[in-house]
């Protein structure tokens, strides 16, 4: 960087994704701390560990294939033409932020003098990668093996939330062309694929021992630590603020790019799709969905801490498809409704399908983020999905508008095609090579057991010598 | 294994190159090791994983033995 201009606004940039990654990071602290706080005595250690050894496994794969799909799939491939060399195939060319320049042998994959901005943007994308098999974390807790969900880390983390952003995210993604998805702060492409992937891997994985009576009845098997539950469910929402700031590009000039063709240097904050909003806005927006998910959830779980907080965190994952655009009392709405409808399909579900979701991830990512879909289809019908060309929908060469039924269909693709079914078939793969659930013997007398044991030896050896 | 020794002269050039790391033309090598280390660890893990619960299985605590482990205090 030769010029102090240039030079500022990179180092801005970098600066700004970098502080994002710090705050998300929380999320995971929060993740873990949440999963130990609903877990019971026996199995602390286990779920701890389950869900820390998903960071060495999903950075590892992000690097090695990861974020090449991001960059390699925006076209699906086959499904729409790229606006950046209008090829259908794999973006595999010379052409700009072509996957090419995203292999993990990319000389821009590490310490670059040429290039700030690759390294904090990776970055910020595997802090998403860990939130989504995060998500899948603590619905599975107590009974799977660390094998198993490593590999369901993998693929969630690395592999289909990967596809989906480049489907759904991506500027030059099909979603956005041919249906006019608009997903800004990832209600589908974090949040109801992960909550999806999550339910496909618990109709396999079968509920906890004693969670169902012999006539079906389900019984409550509720957190043991409401405090940890609290202060975890806490970070997430901090984290989730800076996830929020880490969807945004701070600093860009539309006026220069795109179909907006001003004329003229218009330098804004935007989404990830190139369309204008303000940290400011998306920050009330993010305040007032996090209003909403606590008031309909204090009310719907009669004062439960434990839905209440959750509800918290749904309602702003109901809120964030169009968290860019909205007024924050429609925010707030939004919100409320994301926390009914995940709130009472949570229940009907786990009666209906016996289904053991142990911290209610299905509910507050996937069907919180499913609504917040659809809803954000009506509420901003009409609005681009995009910063490039406006056209119609099914098109495929120009951008459709956000719409009602593309939403509907985004909704599905992330629930259904890109989260519950991958996730059920690898669990039943993993299940018929009989690496999925821990024995039934382990699972009773808890998966700390062991270590419990051996720290009782060791206690027992120190006051003997102190006597 | 140095790709620069000399910083003036680097960037004093006309286009100075990005990567400085070490062993710059040599990231194929690195991302097969990395590629051995993750197979590696996943194969070594498992297996541990899998011994340690059929040893556990079939020692068959009682679903309350637990309880006497408990060492706070």
């Amino acid at each position: 960087m030769t010029d102090e201009i240039s030079a500022l606004t990179t180092i801005f940039t970098e600066f700004y994704y970098w502080i994002t990654v710090v705050l998300m990071f929380l999320i995971h602290v929060g993740f873990c701390m949440y999963e130990v706080g609903a877990s019971r005595y026996k199995h602390h250690q286990h779920t701890l560990m389950k869900n820390t050894m998903l960071i060495p496994l999903v950075t590892v794969t992000w690097f090695l294939f990861g974020w090449w799909i991001y960059f390699a799939f925006p076209t699906g491939p086959g499904i729409a033409p790229s606006i950046m060399n209008g090829s259908t195939a794999l973006i595999t060319d010379d052409s700009a932020f072509s996957a090419a320049f995203f292999t993990p042998t990319s000389d821009i994959m590490a310490v670059n003098l040429n290039d700030h901005i690759t390294g904090v943007f990776w970055a910020a994308f595997l802090l998403f990668s860990w939130t989504a098999a995060s998500i899948v974390s603590g619905a599975v807790i107590e009974r799977i093996t660390t094998f198993a969900f490593g590999i369901l880390a993998i693929a969630i983390g690395s592999v289909f939330w990967s596809i989906d952003a480049a489907w759904g995210w991506h500027f030059d993604g099909w979603m956005l062309k041919i249906l006019g998805y608009h997903d800004a702060y990832a209600s589908g492409v974090i949040h109801a694929i992960a909550g999806g992937f999550a339910l496909g891997v618990l109709a396999v994985l079968g509920p906890r021992i004693g969670k169902f009576s012999s006539s079906g009845e389900p019984r409550n098997i509720g957190p043991r630590n409401p405090w940890l539950v609290t202060i975890g469910l806490f970070l997430i929402y901090t984290g989730f603020w800076g996830f929020y700031a880490a969807c945004n590009i701070p600093i860009y000039d539309v006026g220069g790019e795109g179909d907006f063709a001003l004329g003229k240097v218009y330098l804004t904050a935007t989404t990830i799709y190139v369309t204008p909003t303000t940290l400011g806005g998306i920050t009330m927006n993010f305040l007032m969905s996090l209003s909403g998910g606590l008031l309909a959830g204090y009310v719907i779980a009669k004062g439960d801490p434990f839905w209440t907080y959750s509800s918290g965190l749904a309602g702003i994952i109901c809120a964030s498809a169009g968290n860019d655009l909205y007024h924050p009392i429609q925010s707030l709405i939004i919100g409320m409704i994301g926390v009914v409808i995940a709130y009472k399909m949570h229940y009907w579900v786990e009666r209906k399908f016996k289904i053991d979701d142990a911290v209610g991830a299905v509910a507050v990512h996937g069907y919180a983020g499913f609504v917040g879909l659809i809803i954000c289809g009506f509420v901003l019908n009409g609005y681009p999905s995009s910063g490039y060309s406006v056209g119609a929908m099914f098109d495929g060469s120009t951008y459709a508008t956000i719409n009602p039924l593309g939403q509907f269909l985004g909704a599905l693709i992330m629930f259904f095609v890109l989260g519950m079914f991958p996730g059920y078939v690898i669990a039943k793969v993993l299940h018929g090579m009989g690496k999925l659930r821990i024995p039934r013997e382990v699972e009773l007398a808890g998966l700390d057991y062991e270590t419990m044991e051996a720290a009782k030896e060791d206690e027992k050896a120190v006051a003997s010598s102190s006597r | 294994m140095a790709t620069v020794t000399n910083w003036i002269e680097h960037l004093s050039a006309d286009e100075p190159a990005g990567a400085v790391y070490p062993g710059v033309g040599s990231e194929g090598i690195l991302v097969l090791v990395l590629v051995v280390i993750w197979i590696g660890w996943t194969v070594i893990s498992a297996k541990q994983e899998s011994d340690k619960l059929q040893k556990l299985a079939r020692r068959r605590p009682g679903p309350n033995d637990w309880k006497n482990n408990v060492t706070d205090g």
